[in-house]
């Protein structure tokens, strides 16, 4: 049936059967007037149905409408990716193996009980500046656990400018002059913060996110710590929490595609019987496992953080080592550097 | 179905009174038409004014709908058929290959299924990669989780100049799709473009992948209207149709949930097990091994044998 396939209500979908409209070709060349009388319906819901419906109509019609679905060849896509800025970690090691850090147009995944300095210094180096090679870009951060630590922040934010200013002068021989110069209050100036305290609060958030970021172009990442946290706690129906985790998912696929930013999830780490034994896993489980496009896990080793690729469709498996320091994420101090090229375990 | 109005300027048998006649018995289309027997319906007629006109717009309207059958074959012509066309895709990976007597079968769904980082996307990516390089066909790949890599399929492709390159990799046409109704939307432009093109042999579209499935089914399946397994349903079908009318070899994925005991199963649950020809289930085996297993198969035997993908080396090799 055609009409299966227009995105509208189930109830307008079994009056349009029974009124005997199953092709879209029906509908289209209809008057509003008529087909409300028809229906029983209000003419505005019939203008929308019909509106629907030559849409749909105009698809078979029309030779050159990939460009409506936004269909790209892999050429193309294989340009873009050579040519996009990674959000860097201010790790070497990190940034190694991620292929030059996190990547914009996907929802990257970490794992870990808490990872509010990784966030963090994340939402600071978005912003570095294009001419220091970062993407000059603002941050949104959502929490849903209260645990962002503003005084935090500015401790990453002035090391980092500090940073930039040495690095600027080392470069060009000369201090920067103050226009180019960020300090640490235009750094925090650019990390927009919403607080959520309960899933609907989230979901809602998810969905107007679309909406603020036409109008704030500049945004490049979306911090959300953590997705998991308002799911795990008294959801009675794991059906629903299923069909909510799996459409909040999408939601933010397709933030990540259209305004070509990175979205970076926290889930929280549990364990797992299997096999006669407890294993780390991520929450939520095998459906929420699948909707992300990257996973990392940060674990300790030994008195070290290590971070793990567990899940990429170009990069490969590996760790490497990082340190967290007063000025952030910085590069591990151990004796062994090199990164360590281990099996999963 | 067209509604039944559509047809009066064609047969001007078909006029208001058979019109009125019609919509009094509840047939609106031409489909009504089939939920009805004949004989009944000639005796409703004969208790009208003018019944031979109204029988005559009967018969008339029995002639086209039996005019719209598909055409049959027999089993000779069939396995002749089979015999003659090499009807099957080679996947990239000859431990896969052997493992599936040749690869993927035109004309067929198969659904890959394994649980998170099994090497799902790998095995859609490196499949892309060998129809579009050694069998030079189109393939459409349909992508929901912003994870179409071209850089891993340039590297699968392996060393070629950079011209080829450009023009194996212009075979390949990535949709980022996020709900349902846009997938139907997108098949259903692939279906009309299909259409025209039946005639060119060479740059057809061979192969059609969707990963993954599950993740635009998994919102819309189980809230309390049937709509949900409804849109999964008609989604099988259409994929089906597209595999089998126009010989396209069509490649899912799909994720697993956990099951009685502990076990892992496929999700998307009993309505769609169905609907893909063949299953294959990946798992991972310690390191980066993953073993792949057949679950279902038309012709073959079921999870006996296993093959193994290992992309430790960043490029695929096989052992069985």
């Amino acid at each position: 049936m055609e009409v299966g396939r227009l995105p509208i209500s189930a109830a307008q979908k079994g009056k349009l059967i029974s009124a005997g409209y199953t092709t879209l070709s029906s509908i289209s060349s209809l008057s509003p007037t008529l087909l409300s009388r028809d229906l029983n319906i209000s003419e505005t819901d019939a203008l929308e149905i019909i509106k629907h419906a030559s849409l749909g109509g105009t698809m078979d019609d029309c030779s050159s409408s990939r460009a409506i679905i936004g269909a790209q060849t892999a050429w193309d896509v294989l340009h873009e990716e050579e040519s996009a800025t990674r959000i860097t970690t201010s790790s070497v090691d990190l940034d190694h193996i991620l292929g030059g850090g996190i990547s914009c147009c996907e929802v990257t995944e970490i794992g870990k009980i808490t990872a509010l300095t990784s966030l963090i210094q994340l939402a600071v180096n978005v912003q570095i500046p294009v001419h220091c090679g970062g993407l000059g870009g603002k941050a949104i951060y959502i929490d849903t656990e209260g645990s962002f630590m503003v005084e935090r922040v500015l401790q990453i934010a002035q090391a980092c400018a500090v940073e930039m200013s040495t690095s600027y002068a080392s470069s060009h021989n000369s201090l920067p002059p103050s226009h180019i110069l960020m300090q640490p209050e235009d750094i925090l100036e650019n990390i927009i913060y919403f607080r959520v305290c309960s899933y609907t609060e989230q979901i809602a958030l998810v969905n107007y996110l679309d909406k603020f970021i036409s109008e704030h172009r500049e945004v490049k990442l979306v911090i959300i710590d953590s997705i998991t946290f308002h799911f795990r706690q008294d959801f009675d129906d794991l059906a629903l929490r299923t069909r909510l985790l799996g459409g909040m998912a999408l939601k933010l696929m397709k933030l990540a595609k259209k305004f070509v930013l990175a979205v970076v999830l926290l889930n929280q780490v549990t364990t797992k019987y299997t096999e006669g034994s407890f294993q780390l896993s991520l929450a939520l489980g095998d459906s929420w496992s699948h909707a992300c496009t990257n996973r990392i896990i940060l674990y300790w080793n030994c008195d070290e953080r290590y971070a793990y690729i567990d899940k990429s469709p170009s990069l490969r498996s590996t760790s490497a080592p990082y340190a967290v320091t007063s000025s952030g994420i910085r590069n591990s101090v151990s004796k062994c550097q090199q990164i360590l090229r281990t099996q999963a375990t | 179905m067209p509604p039944l109005k559509s047809l009066g300027p064609g047969f001007p048998v078909i006029d208001s009174d058979f019109q009125s006649f019609c919509a009094s018995l509840g047939i609106l289309s031409v489909e009504d038409f089939l939920l009805h027997d004949l004989d009944a319906l000639a005796a409703q007629a004969d208790l009208r004014p003018s019944p031979e006109r109204l029988k005559q717009g009967l018969a008339l309207v029995f002639t086209i709908i039996e005019s719209m059958h598909q055409p049959w074959r027999n089993g000779m012509e069939i396995l002749e058929d089979v015999q003659k066309n090499k009807r099957i895709l080679s996947t990239g990976c000859e431990g896969v290959d052997s493992l599936l007597k040749g690869g993927l079968h035109e004309g067929h769904v198969t659904e890959l299924t394994g649980p998170s980082s099994s090497g799902k996307t790998q095995f859609c990516l490196m499949a892309s990669a060998e129809v579009a390089y050694k069998h030079k066909g189109l393939v459409t790949y349909i992508d929901t989780g912003n994870s179409f890599s071209a850089k891993r399929i340039a590297h699968s492709i392996g060393q070629v100049d950079k011209k080829v390159l450009q023009t194996v990799m212009n075979r390949i046409i990535c949709y980022s799709v996020y709900d349902i109704f846009t997938l139907l939307a997108v098949l259903h432009e692939l279906e009309f473009r299909l259409k025209s093109q039946i005639c060119e042999r060479d740059g057809i579209a061979r192969l059609l992948v969707i990963d993954s499935i599950s993740s635009l089914i998994t919102p819309i399946l189980g809230s309390n209207g049937p709509q949900g397994r409804g849109l999964m349903t008609s989604t099988g079908w259409l994929l089906k149709k597209v595999a089998d009318e126009y010989g396209t070899a069509v490649l899912v994925s799909n994720h697993t949930v956990s099951g009685n005991h502990g076990t892992t199963k496929p999700a998307l649950g009993e309505s769609w097990k169905v609907i893909p020809h063949t299953r294959l289930l990946l798992t991972q085996v310690g390191g980066s091994n993953c073993s792949i297993s057949i679950i279902k198969h038309p012709s073959l035997e079921n999870a006996t044998s296993f093959s193994l993908l290992n992309h430790s080396q960043f490029c695929i090799t096989y052992k069985v």
